[in-house]
C-alpha cells in the first residue's frame, strides 16, 4: 500500500489531551464535586497520568475538540483546570522515569489493535 | 471520526467500567482500557473469549459491530442494535415502501457503480476494459440484462495473476482472502445502515429468504473493489496464502481505514458507508434520485 494509505493516523495530526486540575477537598461537598469531575473524565476514556494529571488519546483535531467541550461542560464550580493539547510527536518525546529507572510511556492507541 | 477495530484473537475477559471496554488478560498482563465511543467493530475470534452482558449492551448502544468468527475463523455472527436512529421507525417505513421502480433504478445504479469500479481496478494492470467501460454505460433499470454478471465473468478473469482462478465460497486461495474480507466489509455496511436507521434485511435487490443481510449485500456491492485490491496486493507480496494468519487477517482488518475518494472528497471508508447509506434513505424518503458511492481510483 502506498505511503498516503496511513496518513490519516500520522504523528503530527493525532492528539494527546491533557487536563491538569486542583480542586478544593476542604468540605464533603467539594470532595463529592472533585470526584464526580473525576468520574467524568473517566467516563469520557481519560486516564490518569499523575494524580490530577488526565490524558486522553484522540485520533483528529475534530475529534480531540468533541472531548475538550465536554470537559469545559463539566467544569467544577471552583478549582483550577487546565486544558491542554499536544501532538503525538511531542508527545513520544517527553522523558519519563520511575525514580532514576526509565519508564515506558503509553502508546497511542491504533485504528486497529489485535489483542 | 474514523472509528477503531478490535480483533481479538487470544483469550480475554472483556468487561466495562466507566464507559470503558476493559480486557483483561489470563496471565499478569495489566487490563487494557478502550472508550467504547471510539469503537466501530469488534471481532471475537477465540473461544476463550469471555464477554460481559453490560459490555454488549453497551456496544450495541455506541452501534458497534461486533462480528464473532466460528472455529473456521470465519465470521459467523453480527450483533447489531435494534434502534439504530431516533428517526428509526419513520425510516422503515420509507424504505418498505419504496416503490419498484425505484428499486430498480437503485440496483442499476449500484451495478453501474461496482462495474466502474472493477474497470479502474483492472485498468490499473493495463487490462483492456472496453468491455467494461460498455457493460457500465449500458446497465438497464433493475440490470435486466444482467451486466453484473458478464462483467464479474470478465473481472475474474483478469484480476490475479492465477491462471486458474473461479471465484467461489469454497473455492481455493485466495477466495479464502476474499471472503473474510466481505465479511468485514458487509459488517461495516450493515453498522453504517442500521445507524442511518435502515434495516439491513431488506434488501433492493438481493431477497433470498435464507439472507439477514440484503440489502447490506446490495449496498456493498461497489465496495467490493476496495477488498479486491488488499487481496490483490497480499497475493502478489504473500509468500503463503493458504492460511489465514494473524498477518493475513491484520491487512485485511484494515479495510475499514482504506482511503476511498466519495464525492469528490477523500475519506475512510467507514466513513464513506455512512455516506452512502445516508444518500440511499435520502433516495428512499424521495429527497434525492442518486446514491452516492466510492469511485476508484
Amino acid at each position: 500500500m502506498d505511503e498516503s494509505f496511513y496518513s490519516r493516523l500520522n504523528q503530527y495530526r493525532s492528539l494527546w489531551v491533557l487536563v491538569f486540575f486542583d480542586l478544593p477537598t476542604e468540605t464533603k461537598k467539594d470532595r463529592k464535586i472533585a470526584s464526580s469531575f473525576r468520574k467524568k473524565l473517566l467516563d469520557d476514556g481519560f486516564s490518569m497520568f499523575q494524580f490530577s494529571i488526565y490524558m486522553r488519546f484522540c485520533a483528529s483535531r475534530e475529534n480531540a475538540d468533541v472531548h475538550i467541550k465536554r470537559v469545559k461542560k463539566n467544569l467544577p464550580p471552583k478549582g483550577k483546570v487546565g486544558i491542554m493539547c499536544i501532538t503525538d510527536k511531542q508527545f513520544g518525546m517527553m522523558e519519563l522515569f520511575y525514580g532514576t529507572k526509565v519508564a515506558e510511556k503509553e502508546t497511542p492507541s491504533q485504528q486497529l489493535e489485535l489483542f | 471520526m474514523i472509528k477503531r477495530t478490535l480483533f481479538f484473537g487470544n483469550p480475554a475477559y472483556l468487561s466495562t467500567k466507566n464507559e470503558q471496554l476493559i480486557v483483561s488478560f489470563p496471565d499478569d498482563q495489566p487490563d487494557k482500557t478502550v472508550p467504547i465511543e471510539d469503537i466501530g467493530m469488534v471481532v471475537l475470534e477465540n473461544p476463550q473469549i469471555t464477554i460481559t452482558n453490560g459490555l454488549m449492551g453497551k456496544l450495541v448502544n455506541n452501534k458497534v459491530a461486533l462480528v464473532n468468527c466460528n472455529g473456521q475463523h470465519l465470521p459467523d455472527g453480527l450483533l447489531l442494535p435494534l434502534h439504530g436512529h431516533s428517526e428509526q421507525t419513520e425510516r422503515i417505513r420509507h424504505q418498505i415502501n419504496a416503490s419498484q421502480p425505484l428499486r430498480k433504478n437503485l440496483w442499476a445504479q449500484t451495478i453501474t457503480a461496482k462495474i466502474q469500479n472493477q474497470g479502474a481496478l483492472l485498468a490499473e494492470r493495463d487490462i483492456p476494459i472496453q468491455k467494461l467501460r460498455h457493460l457500465a454505460k449500458s446497465v438497464q433499470s433493475g440490470d435486466t440484462g444482467n451486466n453484473e454478471a458478464q462483467a464479474a465473468a470478465y473481472y475474474w478473469q483478469h484480476i490475479f495473476d492465477l491462471p486458474d482462478f473461479n471465484r467461489e465460497q469454497k473455492g481455493l486461495p485466495p477466495n479464502n482472502l476474499l471472503n473474510y474480507g466481505y465479511a468485514i466489509l458487509r459488517g461495516i455496511i450493515a453498522r453504517a445502515l442500521v445507524s442511518s436507521g435502515m434495516l439491513p434485511t431488506l434488501g433492493i435487490w438481493h431477497r433470498n429468504k435464507y439472507n439477514a443481510y440484503c440489502l447490506a449485500d446490495d449496498i456493498m456491492e461497489p465496495y467490493r473493489p476496495f477488498v479486491d485490491k488488499v487481496v490483490r496486493h497480499m497475493v502478489e507480496t504473500k509468500d503463503q496464502i493458504d492460511e489465514l494468519d494473524i498477518h493475513l487477517k491484520r491487512e485485511l482488518l484494515t479495510i475499514p481505514a482504506l482511503d476511498v475518494k466519495i464525492d469528490g472528497q477523500k475519506s475512510p471508508l467507514m466513513v464513506a458507508a455512512s455516506r452512502t447509506t445516508n444518500s440511499l434513505f435520502e433516495c428512499f424518503a424521495g429527497i434525492s434520485r442518486k446514491i452516492i458511492y466510492p469511485e476508484y481510483g
